[in-house]
């Protein structure tokens, strides 16, 4: 039969479910810290012992809830590091094509999407830096700018039927590369956020 | 209020030498006379971020005819955000208390 403490560790590796390497270090260290505790309470061995150690260690769920905010941050810190790189690198490609492209050769609609997309999502980003930084809205807005202006560029400069130099492809597939990254990014701090306020609850 | 200086509390229990979570706590409690009655789960993730940050490393360490424990130590960067967290907090404290009437005038 579990006792106390197998309990509790098995309701926290539940909790911590959205990290599943920190679950299983956490419940060996938080298991070692249990027992320390109850083999120092004076009512040692018995239930009782492991009930008072387990319930002065904290709920479960809050703890993991703590952990939890503290993977939002860091998600959100590599969300926004990613969102910086892929806005300096769709900027450089968006110029090689320019510099590439016969600027009468331009449709009309594409070259105005590539732009304004670009400096939409540039402008969001940094009204989101330095207001809302944990906020998925800002990340995504962000990321559609970005897939739009991308796309956009792709189609302008029709980089699949024209014989467009290395430069400019290679520009390309480090953008497409980026949204890519940045969307995983994106996508996992919107669970990350989600799995917090669900722990909160 | 004691959430917010955590970190800078954890640090300061483990620059007497490595500790594992229990330890660390019971420090702290000791330390503070019992006055910080914080759940003892909270550590952990204090002890986590401050890893994840640099200024703590970890390793599992098997104690001779114990348990096996995860012992934390300072890194050189935490000995140093400790020092830096030390003088924040005493010209904090000193502002705090010259505002409420106790103390020598702030700034020194």
């Amino acid at each position: 039969m579990a006792g106390v403490i197998d309990d509790y560790v098995a309701a926290l590796r539940r909790e911590l479910d959205f990290d599943p390497p920190l679950a299983q270090r956490l419940a060996s260290e938080v298991e070692d810290h249990l027992r320390d505790a109850a083999e120092a309470d004076p009512a040692w061995p018995s239930a009782d012992a492991e009930r008072r150690a387990v319930g002065r260690f904290g709920l479960a769920r809050e703890i993991a809830a703590q952990f939890a905010a503290d993977a939002v941050d860091r998600q959100a810190r590599r969300a926004w590091v990613t969102l910086g790189v892929t806005v300096i690198v769709t900027f450089v490609a968006m110029r090689l094509r320019v510099m590439w492209l016969d600027d009468n050769a331009m449709a009309a609609l594409a070259p105005l999407i590539d732009r304004y997309a670009f400096i939409a999502a540039l402008a969001v980003g940094v009204v989101g830096w330095f207001a809302f930084r944990r906020s998925f809205m800002t990340q995504a807005i962000c990321l559609g700018g970005l897939v739009a202006s991308v796309g956009a560029g792709i189609v302008r400069a029709d980089l699949f039927a024209q014989g467009a130099p290395v430069h400019v492809l290679v520009a390309a597939a480090a953008e497409v590369a980026l949204l890519g990254l940045l969307a995983f990014h994106v996508v996992g701090l919107g669970r990350r956020l989600r799995r917090t306020a669900s722990l909160r609850r | 209020m004691l959430k917010g200086h955590l970190d800078a509390i954890v640090l300061a229990a483990l620059e007497a030498g490595p500790a594992h979570g229990y330890a660390i706590i019971e420090t702290i409690k000791s330390r503070s006379a019992g006055a910080f009655d914080l759940p003892e789960g909270t550590v952990y993730p204090a002890l986590h971020r401050l890893e994840q940050a640099g200024l703590l490393s970890s390793a599992w360490t098997p104690p001779p005819g114990g348990r096996r424990r995860r012992v934390y130590s300072l890194t050189k960067a935490g000995t140093a955000a400790l020092a830096e967290k030390r003088k924040a907090w005493g010209r904090f404290s000193q502002a705090v208390q010259t505002s409420l009437g106790g103390g020598r005038a702030w700034p020194a």
